[in-house]
């Protein structure tokens, strides 16, 4: 990417995503090598009147504590993030790794271990967030890596992450904006509907989404965006459901995960391969068996599966879940120190049914079903 | 690929010189250029079982903050460096950059208002320093950067830099600087007994009063590398002349060929063969900034050439230096300012300097060893 793309970029993650006003306190935290986006996000910051601070997260001293560090070294939050997630205003992450698959040899129970233990403070941020106090995003980044994982060269997943982000729109902003009225008619659609079937190849599930709220992802908390999400009613997932797509988790990887549902609960999971690596996760805690999060992929600029979880799960025709803690704000109850997507194509066959009547398919509401 | 050189940097920084403790909160901070000897440091806390972060930031933010900033937005002190400031057990600074002029051209006033600001920033975690409640040290990452300012190849300027710490492969770094530590011990106890100190070498005749100053020895603990004596003179006693050959650098400026006059105390007279207006704009930072803060001897002998980088060129074995502006509160000083800028005096190749009249150093040596008794 150029300076002036990088500088695009970070305008409209300052002035659109995070909207940060004179005074706000921003840290930039780049998970990775994104130092242009970095710098620039720093500029657009201080023009914006904000207190911008850069916080560059080291790969392997993640891996260091991960592999090395006793229970107190592995739970300990420095207080410096701490601080920041409970009284700062705004918080930028880039995903740029350099290597998506540096923690896989990295014991899983320790991973849980220091998952649990950072659950507080995520919830803390995530109320904030959710009050209006606290505004998060995560951004993604092209790097060789992220490139490797989707089958492409980097200046190709350049352009995809651009295309989807809407950077090739003459005003991206107006785009977003244009986009979120999108959003908004799925979002309200989906609030006057109590049950929502999937049905699709070896999937037949249902779950009570009545007086939750459907949250429109427009691109404020995920960069690029384009999802509607919500919690659904704790208990009442039941059935199965088979994913298409890999489930990742840093560094991690299950492949066709099927999963069956009974009064809300995971009772039965399996995986073509990476099974032991499931069960973990879904043992982690008891709300890492039920779902936290249903949602529809929305954003028809992401076509292709990538691999990246952040643009997997908005590609326009998918859904996914989240096994474990609900996200504040969607009225889901359920806590857990594990929120993890998995995403599911319904582009070739599949089927939503809304209290009883089919609504979408093939990866598309169906025309009419949207109309204001 | 790890280079041992600096496993052994970071091991004796997190055992000798900060002696991590389980359980101290322990930050790291650095430029994204050091990131390899950061994943050392790192690794060393961790295996003492400390409670290590760090603080890597990308090059170049504070010429943005430079060019966008406000003035609020320049003296803005973010809350989690007070945090930092108030809590932490142990403290280490990487220096090393990509760029050690990147400020050069910056606008001057805008420049000064942005190290007040981390003067002020820092003020905190000073006096915790001072009061022992924190233990911090400053080393230095290799880059290229630096290795041109220093006109070796990285790979010269690699090899200089482990020499100086001691932590070249094959050697035993902490054996060596408890060693140092013991003789430098043992000259600040020397040094303790000196009324006044005269310095003498080409174009320079300087008295320099010490009486009740208490010596510090620079041995590893809050510098890496290390290697001096230090004192800050008491303020109204400086009198005479001292000729500075190497340039002497202030915030990536350099003036060249310093030659300043003291009276009672004060600078009197100053010129520069280049750098003049600086030298003099230096000079007006505030009141104290025409005192001596600081006077010292280098004593690291591995360090025998002229780096343009004070955490080396101070401690250059067989020089003095001498600070202008602040002071150390664990010397006995009573000179502030916003300024301390040290500025080196080679006497290696004909300086002499007498404690209370009587020789103790030619050529750039003491002429004797500390007494036993004293070690």
């Amino acid at each position: 990417m150029s300076d002036s793309e990088h500088r695009r970029l970070a305008d409209v993650l300052v002035g659109y995503s995070t909207a940060v006003q004179p005074g706000d306190v921003v840290r930039i935290e780049p998970f990775g090598s994104a130092s242009p986006l970095a710098r620039e996000l720093y500029a657009s910051v201080l023009r914006a009147g904000g207190h911008p601070a850069v916080h560059l997260a080291v790969d392997e001293v993640d891996e260091i504590v991960l592999k090395e560090g006793t229970d107190a070294q592995l739970e300990w939050i420095p207080p410096d993030q701490e601080r920041h997630l409970t009284t700062g205003d705004v918080w930028i992450v880039i995903d740029a790794p350099a290597n998506t698959r540096r923690l896989t040899g990295v014991d899983t129970e320790r991973m849980a271990k220091q998952l649990t233990a950072r659950g507080p403070l995520q919830s803390r941020y995530l109320e904030r967030s959710a009050a209006g106090q606290f505004r998060w995003l995560i951004c993604g980044y092209a790097t060789e890596a992220s490139a490797q994982d989707a089958g492409m060269s980097l200046r190709q997943f350049e352009q995809v992450l651009h295309r989807a982000a809407f950077l090739d729109a003459d005003d991206p902003v107006a785009a977003w904006n244009r986009f979120a009225e999108r959003l908004e008619r799925a979002g309200s659609f989906l609030e006057g509907v109590s049950e929502l079937r999937i049905v699709g190849e070896d999937t037949d599930l249902r779950m009570g989404v009545q007086g939750r709220t459907w949250i429109r992802s427009k691109g404020l908390r995920n960069f690029p965006d384009g999802e509607v999400f919500t919690g659904p009613v704790e208990e009442s997932v039941e059935g199965t459901i088979r994913f298409s797509f890999p489930a990742m988790r840093r560094g991690r990887q299950a492949d066709e995960v099927r999963l069956r549902f009974e009064g809300g609960e995971v009772v039965e999971a399996t995986a073509r391969r990476g099974e032991d690596f499931l069960r973990e996760m879904i043992a982690l805690d008891d709300g890492a068996r039920r779902v936290g999060e249903f949602a529809f992929g929305m954003n028809d600029a992401v076509g292709q599966y990538t691999g990246n979880l952040l643009l997997d799960e908005k590609i326009g025709g998918t859904v996914h879940l989240a096994l474990g803690r609900s996200v504040p704000g969607t009225g889901g109850v359920n806590q857990s120190g594990l929120h993890w997507d998995i995403v599911c194509d319904l582009r070739d066959g599949g089927e939503v049914y809304a209290d009883g009547d089919l609504v979408y398919r093939d990866g598309r509401f169906l025309p009419g079903v949207l109309s204001s | 690929m790890r280079d041992q050189r600096l496993v052994n940097l970071a091991e004796l920084i997190a055992g000798y010189s900060l002696s991590l403790q389980g359980g101290q909160a322990y930050r790291i901070d650095a430029e994204e250029v050091a990131i390899p000897l950061v994943v050392e440091l790192y690794r060393a806390a961790v295996r003492r079982g400390a409670l290590a972060y760090t603080r890597v930031e990308p090059s170049g933010l504070e010429e943005i903050a430079l060019e966008e900033g406000s003035d609020d937005q320049l003296a803005y002190i973010p809350e989690d460096e007070r945090i930092a400031s108030a809590e932490l057990d142990a403290w280490c600074t990487i220096w090393g950059t990509v760029n050690t002029r990147a400020l050069s051209g910056a606008d001057p006033e805008r420049r000064r208002r942005q190290i007040a600001t981390h003067y002020r920033m820092v003020a905190e975690r000073w006096k915790r320093i001072s009061a022992g409640t924190l233990s911090w040290c400053g080393t230095l990452y290799p880059t290229q950067a630096h290795a041109q300012d220093a006109e070796m190849s990285l790979g010269e300027f690699e090899d200089f830099v482990h020499a100086a710490c001691h932590t070249r492969e094959g050697d035993e770094p902490v054996a060596h600087w408890q060693e140092v530590s013991k003789l430098l011990a043992a000259r600040a106890r020397e040094l303790q007994n000196v009324r006044e100190l005269r310095i003498v070498g080409p174009d320079t005749d300087l008295r320099v009063v010490v009486e009740g100053r208490s010596w510090v020895p620079g041995d590893g603990k809050e510098n890496m590398p290390d290697g001096e004596v230090f004192t800050s003179p008491v303020e109204s006693g400086t009198a005479g002349e001292i000729y500075f050959a190497f340039p002497s650098i202030f915030q990536g400026r350099e003036v060249e060929n310093v030659r300043l006059r003291f009276q009672e105390g004060r600078i009197t007279h100053a010129e520069a063969t280049s750098g003049q207006e600086y030298l003099r704009s230096l000079l007006d930072t505030d009141a104290g900034s025409r005192v001596l803060g600081e006077v010292a001897f280098g004593l690291n002998y591995e360090i025998d050439r002229f780096t343009r980088d004070i955490l080396f060129d101070e401690k250059i074995g067989g020089t003095m230096h001498v600070a202008l502006g602040a002071g150390f509160d664990e010397a006995g000083t009573r000179n502030t300012s916003d300024l301390h800028w040290d500025l080196i005096c080679d006497l290696r190749a004909e300086g002499e300097v007498y404690a209370d009249g009587e020789l103790v150093w030619k050529a750039g040596s003491f002429v004797t060893e500390p007494a036993a008794d004293l070690v």
